[in-house]
């Protein structure tokens, strides 16, 4: 595309916005790409772009599998343009181009990654053309931004020019159809000893063939839609994977067999949701043309990941916080369901409620109806404590869990919950907290060790 | 009485957006003894062969209402004859759009529905209405949240389910809520309805010939919908 007047004059405008914002040390990683898409439109298609971009999508994981091959891309000496620090919508990607770029709009950098909203691609795609997408996966989400996968799956797939390499997760019944006609790269996690042969999540979003309607079955499945499905009825199958992992949570190594070759690669993660995203980004990494020899030394080297929770102890008690993405079922679903495999006799705090959110309008509680909460009904879980002002609605949902009621205690101001511990057998609590809570759950964890210690 | 009562969920294999199961999931608490039974799409829903007491579908993607529109359009009679038996129907979402005349897409193009009642619906795919409502059936406050891209139109004054007093009803400008024709209710309040409505299960009960019924869980449910209703009218005032 033409550099026009009206685009030079956004891209100086949107870079002196960049510099002042930098100077005043504010984060300008969205407003500068903003004002030059508010003056020029078609800005990202105007502005010179490196070599070959790949751009990242999906429900989940995306940020965490940008992170992972922005690190190996980074120790193996690729300077790569990236949006990590902003936001990824298109004025963050804008943002990033023209924060990047002369006052003439060239580039210096040869490669981008770009983690890109699914909401955005309308915005975003026809504009940068990118050489690889690559799409996580795709789940139901909010149900008032993202609505269901078919709209999303839509929005991408209508996007996503005609001669983008997609890069695809075979294990997805739903997004391993995206871009049917362009060329793709799949990749999947091999049957292993842990699936199930059937759903065992409320939220499957892919029970019926997306050819034919009818019921799918799974050859496994690792959680929610996840697996190897395949239609009894028109033959359809989860495509066949060219980089088909196996990992082995024991030894710490994740095999992938790609083409007749077996790869091993250190493990960067104990969970198999994370380990989806490490083979996203071996596949990619392996496209763009690294070695498995790279690769592995250097995610020898990437920090293992860290799951969102902190713990303390005192007195021979865990206190552990975890962030649960509320109002977003699978999120919370995972979050129980590693809660429900943790040893040992427990209490559970549970500040899940849009304690800023519900401000603007009554909070939504359709969500909870669609998160696995069967998963806190266990023997060795003792007590459960539910904060916020919708405590009911919590304990109601707990109750239809098969929860018995002498297990659960509502507490409407969570700066109290700790108080309402039992402490008898206890040997772990475990704080399930919202975004907005992780202060109130970092205070109540300190009071309960207090409390453990004064014991 | 109890163990005579049916109730049908039509394809629960997709209609179910929101949580919309748990709608029947609670009445399976309720009525315990009761036969419940789940309708897949290439199967002759059980209403079709027996007068079941209460048919149930949630909301669903607008490619899905295509394909349910095509599978109940041959029994598009039988569903006449039972809602004027007075057969229960509750639909949520847009599952309710099914039974109007026609769903109209932006560009104008349309999918004949079932046209049980002279109303129709217009998608906007990329305006999504999220709201929540709160209105008066008979004797009860009625409640739920709106996510959807579609609304009804045409009147609907001599068959709504109820009249809104907070939010708005089948469109942005009609405070009529749903419709109603005997038992049959849709409403565009998603998820699970039922358990944000205990009042209307019980209602629901008797018409189900269920005396005196007992809901799982009253206390708790009770209390979570009278501290919503207040949470509602709160907001209203402001
Ligand atoms: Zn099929």
């Amino acid at each position: 595309m033409k550099k026009t007047l009206r685009f030079r004059f956004a891209l100086f405008i949107g870079k002196a916005a960049y510099r002042t914002g930098k100077l005043l040390k504010m984060n300008a990683s969205h407003f500068p790409g903003r004002l030059a898409i508010n003056l020029c439109p078609d800005f990202l298609g105007r502005i010179d772009k490196p070599e070959k971009i790949v751009c990242v999508t999906g429900t989940n994981g995306k940020t965490t599998a940008c992170n992972m091959i922005l690190d190996v891309l980074s120790d193996c000496g690729y300077d790569v343009l990236n949006n990590r620090a902003g936001s990824n919508l298109n004025a963050g990607i804008a943002t990033a181009l023209l924060s990047h770029s002369t006052l003439g709009g060239k580039v210096k950098h040869k490669l981008a990654l770009f983690e890109v909203d699914e909401r955005s691609s309308k915005l975003i795609y026809p504009f940068i053309h990118p050489d690889f997408a690559v799409c996580t996966n795709l789940f139901r989400d909010s149900l008032q931004r993202n609505a269901h996968t078919e709209y999303i799956f839509n929005l991408i797939s209508d996007h996503i020019p005609k001669d983008t390499h997609m890069i695809l997760n075979a294990d997805d019944a739903i997004s391993s159809g995206l871009a049917p006609d362009n060329k793709r790269t799949y990749y999947s996690i091999a049957h292993m000893e842990t699936d199930h042969d059937e759903d065992i999540n409320i939220i499957n979003d892919a029970r019926i063939c997306p050819k034919c309607y009818h019921l799918l079955k799974y050859n496994y499945l690792k959680y929610h839609h996840i697996g190897n499905a395949y239609c009894p009825n028109c033959g359809f199958t989860s495509p066949e994977s060219d980089y088909a992992a196996l990992p082995d949570f024991d030894a710490g190594t994740i095999t992938v067999k790609h083409g007749d070759a077996d790869e091993t690669y250190p493990l960067i993660t104990d969970s198999i949701f994370n380990t989806y995203n490490q083979v996203t980004a071996i596949a990619v990494l392996r496209e763009l043309g690294l070695s498995p020899e790279e690769i592995s030394s250097s995610f020898a080297k990437v920090k293992v990941l860290e799951t969102r929770y902190s713990s303390k102890e005192a007195n021979g008690v865990e206190v552990i916080t975890h962030l649960s993405k509320g109002f977003n079922p699978i999120a919370c679903s995972c979050v129980f369901e590693f809660v429900s495999r943790q040893p040992g006799e427990k209490e559970v705090i549970l500040m899940l409620g849009d304690i800023y959110g519900h401000s603007h309008s009554p909070e939504i509680v359709t969500w909870m109806y669609d998160a696995d909460f069967e998963y806190l009904n266990q023997p060795d879980i003792n007590h459960l404590i539910i904060c916020g002002e919708r405590c009911e609605d919590y304990k109601l949902r707990l109750l239809l869990a098969g929860v018995s009621e002498d297990k659960i205690t509502c507490v409407p101001d969570e700066a109290k919950a700790h108080e309402y511990l039992r402490l008898d057998k206890t040997e772990k609590v475990f704080i399930l907290h919202q975004v907005y809570a992780t202060t109130a759950a970092a205070v109540a964890q300190n009071k309960i060790i207090d409390r453990l210690i004064s014991k | 009485m109890a163990d005579s009562i049916i109730i049908e969920t039509l394809y629960p294999e997709f209609a179910n957006l929101f949580g919309d199961l748990m709608n029947t999931g609670y009445l399976k608490k309720c009525i315990p003894d009761g036969t419940f039974i789940d309708t897949n799409l290439f199967d002759e829903p059980a209403f079709v062969s027996q007068d079941v007491s209460m048919v149930f579908m949630g909301a669903m993607s607008e490619k899905q209402q295509e394909l349910v529109v095509h599978a109940l359009t041959p029994y598009r009679e039988r569903i006449t004859e039972l809602i004027d038996k007075g057969c229960i129907f509750l639909m949520t979402g847009n599952a309710m759009e099914i039974f109007g005349n026609y769903i109209e897409n932006e560009d104008e193009s349309r999918i004949d529905c079932l046209g049980l009642f002279d109303t129709y619906a217009r998608r906007f795919m990329f305006k999504r209405h999220n709201s929540y409502i709160l209105g008066e059936f008979q004797d009860m406050k009625l409640l739920g949240f709106k996510s959807q891209f579609s609304h009804s139109y045409g009147d609907n004054s001599d068959c709504y389910f109820y009249k809104v007093t907070t939010g708005c009803g089948i469109n942005p400008d009609s405070d009529l809520e749903g419709l109603r024709k005997n038992n049959f209710y849709g409403t565009y309040t998603i998820g699970p309805f039922l358990i944000s409505n205990p009042l209307f299960v019980k209602y629901l009960m008797t018409l189900m010939g269920i005396e005196n019924p007992e809901l799982a869980f009253e206390d708790t449910i009770t209390n979570a919908y009278n501290s919503r209703v207040r949470q509602f009218e709160t907001f209203k005032s402001h």
